[in-house]
Formats: C-alpha cells, sequence, structure tokens
C-alpha cells in the first residue's frame, strides 16, 4: 500500500518554516492555492521568499500581513484590476526585495533546480538592465563558439504550492484541460516538496478512467488536502471564475491598515473552516454564479 | 460599398486598424495580460484581410474563438473554442524560442524612450528602492531579446510614457542606438509605436524614433509636446494615418467588441 498523503491543512502548513522558499501556482488571476496561501498567514510565518510566474492577490495578501520578505518571478499585477498595492508599497518602503525574471529565467532556474543542473541558459533578456541587478543571472561565453548566453541559476524552492482538480488519498494529482503555465509545468518539479490542495479526493480507480490527465505522481507529492474551492478568489478552469467582486473590496482596502487587519480577521484569521470562509465569500449562490463563469466585469 | 471609409471611427478603432494592419496571413501572433488593442487587431484580421493569421490567446489557446472579448485577455472566456491548449512550458516558449514561428510581438510598456527600449519594472533611480514598482518584465524581456518584431501600443501618449532614457531596460529595443543592437548579437527589434496621437517608426540608420504619421485632427506640435524627448521628423508634409473603413468598424463595434472592452486601455496606464 502507498503511504496515505492525505492530511489537514495546518497540519500540511505547519511544516513550513519561517524564512523559507515557498514557490505558489499562481497567473495573476488565476488558479492560486489560496486556502494554502491563508493557511500560511494564519500560522504567523514570515520572512517567506515567495516564487511565482505571474503573482496576483495570494501576494497581496501576503506582502500586507508581513508573511513575506522577498519575491521571485515574472512580475506581480491583477491585471484587470490593477497593481497589487500592498505589494507595491511594500517594495518602496523596501520591507520586500524583488529577484525579477523575464519568462524563461525563470523557466531555466526552476529547470535547472528540477533537473540537478547549476544552471541553464537563455538568450533572453540580453541588452536589459535585469542581468546586472541580478547575481543569479550571468553573461557566460558559449562553449561550443556560438554567441554569449545568460545562466540562470538552479532554484530550489523548499516547498510548492499548488491546487489541482482531484487526487487520490496517495497524492497522485489530476488536472482537467485548462490553461497549464509553468507553475504547473516545471515549478513542484524543482520544489524539495509539493503540498497539493484539490477540489476533491476521489479513489484511485476514477483516476484509471482518465490517466492522461494525472500530471503528478503520488511520489512527488507530500501531502494532500481536499478543499473545495480552494483556488477562491482566483479562477480555476473549467470549474469556477474568479471573483470580482472579492477583488474589488480587498483592493478597497489593501493600502489601509486597518481595513487590511478587519479584512484578515473575516477572511483568514477568524474562519476555522473552507465551509466558513466560503459562507463568509458570498456563500452556495456565489459559488453558483462562480461556477458558470458569470464574469461582466 | 465593404471598402467605404467609416464617417464616424473613434481613436481606439484607428489604433486597432493601424495593428491589424502590420499582421500578415501568414503570421503567428500571440497576447499577454491586459492586451484588448493587439487583441481586437489579431481577430479583425483574422475576419479581413489575413483569414489564416494564426491566434494564440493568452499565449494558450490556439485559434480561440471567444464569443466577445471578455474582460480579461488572460483568463478562460478569451481562449474559448480552442484547437488546442498549448502548454506554457513545454510548448509555448519552445515555439517562441525556436525562431521559426511567432515573429511579431506585441508590447505594451509603462515607460518607452528614444530607441524603443521598453520599461515595466521600476520607476526610480534606484531599483531596489522604486518610486513606482511597475509590474515587472513577465515576457518582455525575453521578448525584447530573441529576434521579435517589435510593435508597441500606448493609448495613452504622454512625456511620463515616451521618455528620453526609460529608468530601466527591461525590455531591449534599440538600446543606445545605432548598432548597438546588432553588436550584442540581437537580431529584430523595435519597428512601430502606435499611439492615441499618432505613428511612429525608427530611423534605419541611428535608430531613433521617428515621426510616421499623425492621426486625423493632431497636429506634429500636439505629439512633440506628449513626448519627453525631440522627436525625429523627417517630412514637412507628414502623413495622416489611414483611417478605418466602414466594414472595419462595424466588425470591431458588432462582432469582436461589442462590450467596448477596448475603451479601458484609455485613460491611464
Amino acid at each position: 500500500m502507498p503511504e496515505d498523503k492525505l492530511t489537514s491543512l495546518a497540519d500540511a502548513v505547519a511544516n513550513i518554516e519561517d524564512g523559507a522558499t515557498v514557490a505558489i501556482q499562481n497567473m495573476a488571476t488565476q488558479s492560486a492555492p489560496m486556502a494554502s496561501v491563508r493557511e500560511l498567514i494564519r500560522q504567523g510565518r514570515t520572512g517567506l521568499e515567495i516564487v511565482a510566474l505571474v503573482g496576483g492577490i495570494p501576494i497581496d495578501l501576503m506582502a500586507a500581513a508581513g508573511s513575506m520578505e522577498r519575491f521571485t518571478g515574472a512580475a506581480v499585477s491583477m491585471e484587470q484590476f490593477g497593481l497589487c498595492q500592498a505589494y507595491r508599497g511594500a517594495v518602496e518602503s523596501g520591507r520586500i526585495t524583488v529577484n525579477e525574471l523575464s519568462e524563461t529565467a525563470l523557466n531555466a532556474r526552476l529547470g535547472a533546480g528540477a533537473r540537478n543542473l547549476p544552471f541553464l541558459p537563455t538568450k533572453g533578456l540580453i541588452g536589459t538592465d535585469l542581468i546586472e541587478i541580478n547575481p543569479d543571472l550571468i553573461m557566460i561565453s558559449d562553449p561550443f563558439g556560438g554567441s554569449d548566453v545568460v545562466a540562470c541559476r538552479s532554484l530550489i524552492p523548499d516547498v510548492a504550492l499548488i491546487h489541482c482538480h482531484r487526487a487520490d488519498r496517495f497524492g497522485n494529482l489530476q488536472m482537467e484541460p485548462t490553461a497549464l503555465w509553468p507553475d504547473i509545468g516545471i515549478m513542484p518539479k524543482a520544489a524539495r516538496k509539493v503540498i497539493a490542495t484539490v477540489e476533491e479526493i476521489v479513489d484511485t480507480e476514477v483516476l484509471r478512467n482518465s490517466p492522461e490527465r494525472t500530471y503528478f505522481p503520488g511520489f512527488m507529492v507530500d501531502a494532500v488536502v481536499e478543499v473545495p474551492y480552494g483556488a477562491h478568489p482566483t479562477s480555476f478552469n473549467p470549474f469556477y471564475g474568479y471573483d470580482t467582486a472579492f477583488h474589488r473590496d480587498w483592493i478597497a482596502v489593501a493600502r489601509d491598515p486597518e481595513g487590511v487587519e478587519s479584512w484578515m480577521q473575516r477572511y483568514v484569521y477568524e474562519p476555522d473552516t473552507q465551509e466558513e470562509y466560503l459562507e463568509r465569500a458570498g456563500g452556495t449562490e456565489r459559488l453558483e454564479e462562480l461556477k458558470r463563469w458569470e464574469i461582466t466585469e | 460599398m465593404k471598402d467605404n471609409l467609416s464617417v464616424d471611427w473613434t481613436v481606439d478603432e484607428l489604433m486597432i486598424t493601424t495593428l491589424a494592419a502590420t499582421l500578415e496571413n501568414d503570421d503567428q501572433a500571440c497576447n499577454g495580460m491586459a492586451s484588448f488593442i493587439p487583441v481586437i487587431a489579431f481577430q479583425l484580421a483574422r475576419l479581413t484581410h489575413a483569414p489564416d493569421l494564426v491566434w494564440l490567446a493568452s499565449a494558450i489557446g490556439l485559434d480561440a474563438r471567444p464569443e466577445r472579448v471578455p474582460a480579461s485577455t488572460l483568463e478562460a472566456p478569451l481562449w474559448r473554442d480552442s484547437v488546442m491548449y498549448v502548454e506554457q512550458f513545454s510548448t509555448f516558449w519552445d515555439i517562441v524560442l525556436n525562431g521559426s514561428w511567432l515573429q511579431k510581438f506585441c508590447v505594451g510598456a509603462a515607460q518607452v524612450d528614444r530607441y524603443g527600449n521598453g520599461n515595466n519594472s521600476v520607476i526610480g533611480d534606484d531599483y531596489h528602492r522604486p518610486k513606482v514598482r511597475l509590474p515587472g518584465t513577465a515576457g518582455l524581456g525575453d521578448m525584447g531579446s530573441i529576434g521579435k518584431r517589435l510593435f508597441f501600443w500606448n493609448p495613452n501618449h504622454n512625456p511620463r510614457s515616451f521618455v528620453e532614457k526609460v529608468d530601466f531596460v527591461s525590455c531591449a529595443g534599440w538600446l543606445g542606438g545605432g548598432d548597438e543592437r546588432e553588436r550584442l548579437g540581437l537580431s529584430g527589434g523595435p519597428e512601430l509605436v502606435i499611439t492615441n496621437l499618432c505613428v511612429m517608426d525608427f530611423h534605419p540608420k541611428t535608430k531613433h524614433m521617428r515621426l510616421k504619421s499623425v492621426h486625423p485632427g493632431v497636429t506634429v506640435g500636439e505629439v512633440q509636446e506628449a513626448t519627453g524627448f525631440e522627436l525625429l521628423v523627417e517630412d514637412s508634409s507628414l502623413p495622416e494615418t489611414a483611417i478605418p473603413t466602414a466594414e472595419q468598424v462595424r466588425l470591431i463595434r458588432e462582432v469582436i467588441d461589442p462590450d467596448g472592452m477596448r475603451l479601458r486601455e484609455f485613460g491611464g496606464r
């Protein structure tokens, strides 16, 4: 019998230490492991280096809560909802530093991490100022005599937090057909540990019906937790869309310490369960709208 | 009748048709975040002069058929009815980096300078303590350096966006001008800049940004005033930008973007 990876969110996240490098799945308003992120904040983690492709609301929440002191990734933006204002303020005041990478440089760093290589090269970024300010990027000559390339130092996150559509209790993770960004394509493969929340836990027999949808074998996964709507308020195609009102509520308070505090109480600290969180976020009625992708703004 | 010029076009539509005209039938194109003008230009080109133009919606959805332009140019409603979901890490970047495909790329940047360098990273002198932290380079840091032909769009032409020198180069343009790009071994580069006031290209030798056409009703003086560096104006009788046809305007308004999402790009970026 393979190892049972099923656990609670609190226990799964408890092993992440202050100052850890935490990779999170997220592309702007899409597919972030929000329940895990809220749990990290609830448990008062500090000093984290957060790795993301394009970080959205989870980055802003962690910046506002003081959980993170470094961002490594390609961008931070909530796209149509604008810049992440708490994050922006924290960077401008020097509380968060940024290890800014182009997409190919981030992919190269994670690719090297996944494959036990010291670095992988890219030809992106040549001519930009990004190489000079980043000690993890160094121009090197091509040993075979071609033009110079940018060596991108291996990046091995301590843990990757991801959200998938389903899993069995042994941590075999499935994704429904949807956009797969490098946060699924490479990030979990580079991390020392993978903590996955999933919309539903199913029997292994269910996974056998569609093995082409299984993206990660259970042996790569350290903990799996069932969290319905675990990506809310980000979208999780094809199951549900992003929550516009929820994003806007956050933006309205993101730069006001008192507003942040009461928002955090309401949505992060007080709800003891996902059910309670979802109830506060609008309950069944709201979730039904999100399921129908009823997005008007 | 089809080629009758529009009598009630607006500048958003003019920018879209100008960008659409740069696309050819055998091109492939992709779009990123907050890219309404490019997304509509790709769809317009496909409905008019470039029916076979391949579009990777959000860099994900092959030949997507969105019902209408949605509120996000990155989210699932845009890649509705795709032929394929292009996995980003293993497939999209291989397609881009191979060099055979996706030769043109549309760039939206907070700052652009006289040599077409772009900045989406920081405003201010100190990268580590910026006055304004912008979103970040994302794919631009790659697209500027890997041989792509770059087409900038900016619906809010102003002196803070068009600057003498960008505070930080997060997208490589013509760098210091002249042959600097070539000396670094970089091919491709900035070709065209389309704004709400004018169209600009780059002098073939100096790579200095040059006024190519002004939109009807706009003067050269107005463009210069909205630009933070001295524009190159070679032609004393500068042409006006070609205006959209009635059919193009109809397609944009009625078929592609009936909700007017394109207007969200105007009035501050």
